[in-house]
């Protein structure tokens, strides 16, 4: 998957592409590391791993600490760094602080016995029958607190390529700053890398299946006409569709146990292929996101009950959440280069896009269904890559929704559909629609056998059939 | 408690009488135990709070021997330690390596850094308002940490695990059991002791 990530996003074609199924896949947290520290169970967080519950997601938010965490809820007693009265001594001393006793590592490790069938550009098929990809992908994590208010999470993620060689990606390196001040959950801070808290329900906490949700995140707007398909990845910085990671700093916090606010400012896209300055940012500018939302009924977003028990069964959280997120990105100065239909080289430049979103999460007893629908805005200029001529200048817009529903039939037993679609801003092309289905039944609380399914809604010859296996510790 | 009180100490009526009688076991009214269990809210242990009766009438003066808080392991032993005021503490480093011992509490003290086997000394000579809790600190290990708590009287007592204790040899009379905690707090409860059978007062303390 990775191999696709640097390629796909320079290369684009004006022609009207047909959907190859990225099966990209959507970056999934399960760090038993945490099971560990806490002595207990995965399903204490997570429904089907790693899509988190109303604990689970409190837990995260939070900067990793339960909701009421107290010193004897941790089985790990932590190393200090230092006692707490150095506080009255700074600055003449370094602010105390601390370590986990045990190293917070965790490793997730998948296996995909694959099957698609793709449609070529020459209108052929090609098939892929029983591809044991057996490791498709390693994960290491760590994670954890360090003290009071600090919080970290990292992530290596090992991809086997098709030549045998193993990719190696930074997917999330972040530090926390968890209520430095203020009242508790109202101010987190974020600095890192890492899945910005606008589209993270999407990305990762929310979903259990193995592909990613393309029409948000993988849609390149590039085009001489506006974008016309798939083909930037989500999980790259260079991303110019909604990034499903950033390199930036991020303020977030939780409003009276129900509601939540998101500012966050990032990298944006990278720099492009050809730059020699070193430098991350493929320009000086910055971008900007912000996300507000709100949850009816359930758990509250900080693990608040109100005193009220909380349901047996763990995935069950009769709740609505409902936000509106938006994310503004500034890609001047960075071209991508394309050749047009009759053979021009161009450079094609997004000096500013707009996303802006909202979204739904309804969970009743078993069933949880949610979904999000997207507006996209580009400005896109045109210039001639030999003479640097302006040769146009448009906006184009695109739109992108997703709905999914997931059902549990046995706590070990989940049964996921999902449809998306994407209407490109180029009037040429028609909308891109993608159908998923999932069945996934943890063979252990950290072992689980998927079985997906997903198919272009277009072109019936574009489709998978993949068995994976997950497993962490 | 374990203090011997001085029988310097001259009280009128049956306080006096009680108060003799603890330190000198002459035949009278007997002193009351105080008893009971400190719940330490959210923490692995209930250990190491410090319950006190905060103010008895008389003087009790320090104690002619030195207490003592042993450097072992890279740890204060004890990690907490109560002391009446003017109480002269004695610091042993029983460690191969050295050991640094000061206080940024009150008055502020550095004793300087010694190596293993040797001993320093410092007196807590006043405590405005008790408990005064001098946190003991090492430079050379920031993560050693131990408490000296200055108290006006020797009726006091330190927590074990279980979060028990229990006061020896309390003169009749009505007093307020403070308890002090490094982390945790409690307000302080009312009791009243007749010499005869034991009073019960239990804390549960929290943030
Ligand atoms: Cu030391």
């Amino acid at each position: 998957m990775i191999a696709q990530r640097y390629s796909a996003q320079r290369v684009v074609r004006t022609a009207v592409i047909g959907v190859a199924l990225l099966a990209i896949a959507s970056t999934a947290h399960a760090v038993p590391a945490f099971a560990r520290k806490y002595q207990t169970s995965c399903q204490t967080c997570h429904i089907v791993f790693p899509k988190l519950n109303a604990f689970g997601e409190a837990f995260r938010l939070r900067g990793y600490r339960m909701p009421g965490e107290t010193e004897e809820m941790v089985k790990q007693p932590a190393v200090s760094l230092g006692s707490p009265a150095y506080k009255k001594l700074w600055p003449q001393a370094v602010w105390p602080g601390e370590i986990s006793s045990a190293v917070p590592l965790a490793v997730n490790v998948k296996m995909a016995e694959v099957n698609t069938s793709s449609v070529n550009d020459d209108g052929s098929v090609s098939r892929i029958s029983n591809d044991l990809q057996f490791p498709q992908e390693v994960n290491i994590f760590g994670a954890g607190t360090l003290g009071e208010h600090v919080s970290y999470f990292t992530e290596v993620t090992f991809s086997a390529n098709a030549d045998g060689s193993v990719a190696v990606d930074l997917e999330h390196a972040h530090m926390g700053f968890d209520s430095p001040f203020g009242p508790e959950d109202l101010f987190h801070f974020r600095i890192g890398k890492f899945a910005p808290n606008v589209v993270d329900g999407f990305q990762e906490m929310w979903i259990a299946t193995d592909g990613a949700i393309d029409s948000l995140f993988n849609y390149n707007p590039i085009g001489v006409n506006g974008g016309t398909g798939l083909g930037a990845d989500a999980l790259s910085p260079n991303s110019i569709s909604l990034p499903a990671l950033v390199n930036g700093v991020e303020g977030y916090g939780i409003i009276n146990h129900r509601a939540m606010w998101v500012a966050g400012l990032a990298n944006g896209v990278m720099a492009a292929p050809g730059d020699t300055t070193g430098r991350f940012d493929g320009n000086n500018a910055k971008d900007v996101y912000a996300r507000f939302d709100y949850k009816f009924g359930g758990m509250g977003l900080d693990g608040d009950t109100g005193g009220q028990p909380i349901p047996e069964k763990n995935w069950h959280d009769n709740s609505l959440r409902v936000g509106v997120f938006t994310y503004r990105g500034d890609a001047s100065s960075i071209p991508f280069a394309l050749e047009t239909d009759s053979g021009v080289n161009v450079n094609i430049e997004d000096s500013h896009f707009l996303r802006t979103g909202f979204y739904a999460s309804v969970f009743y007893q078993d069933l949880n269904v949610f979904g999000a629908y997207l507006h996209g805005t580009d400005t896109l200029n045109t210039t001639d890559a030999a003479t640097g001529a302006l040769l146009q200048a448009i906006e184009p817009a695109y739109h992108a929704w997703f709905t999914q529903a997931d059902y549990m039939i046995y706590p070990w037993l989940q049964a996921s559909g999902r449809y998306e679609t994407v209407t490109p801003a180029d009037p040429a092309v028609q909308s891109i629609r993608i159908g998923t289905l999932n069945m996934s039944a943890l063979v252990r609380a950290n072992v689980k056998v998927m079985v997906e399914y997903q198919r272009d809604l277009r072109q019936g010859d574009n489709h998978s059939l993949n068995a994976l296996l997950r497993f962490a510790f | 408690m374990h203090r011997r009180l001085g029988v310097s100490v001259v009280l009128a009526g049956l306080m006096a009488i009680a108060l003799c009688s603890v330190s000198t076991d002459v035949a009278g009214a007997a002193g009351s135990v105080i008893q009971g269990t400190v719940k330490a809210t959210g923490l692995p242990s209930s250990a190491d709070a410090v319950v006190y009766l905060q103010q008895v009438s008389g003087s009790f003066p320090a104690p002619a021997k030195p207490a003592n808080i042993d450097q072992r392991s890279m740890q204060f032993n004890p990690h907490v330690l109560p002391v009446v005021v003017g109480t002269t503490v004695q610091f042993l480093n029983s460690d191969p390596t050295a050991h640094n011992v000061f206080s940024p509490d009150y008055e502020k003290y550095n004793l300087g850094t010694w190596p293993q086997g040797q001993t320093k000394d410092h007196t807590f000579a006043k405590c405005a308002k008790v408990p005064c809790a001098y946190v003991q600190l090492c430079r050379v290990h920031p993560e050693m940490e131990g408490y000296v708590v200055v108290l006006q009287n020797p009726f006091y007592a330190v927590t074990g695990a279980d979060g028990h204790y229990k006061i020896d040899n309390v003169p009749p009379g009505t007093y307020s059991v403070g308890v002090w905690h490094a982390k945790l707090k409690s307000a302080p409860k009312p009791v009243t002791v007749d010499g005869t059978k034991p009073a019960v007062v239990d804390f549960v303390l929290g943030r």
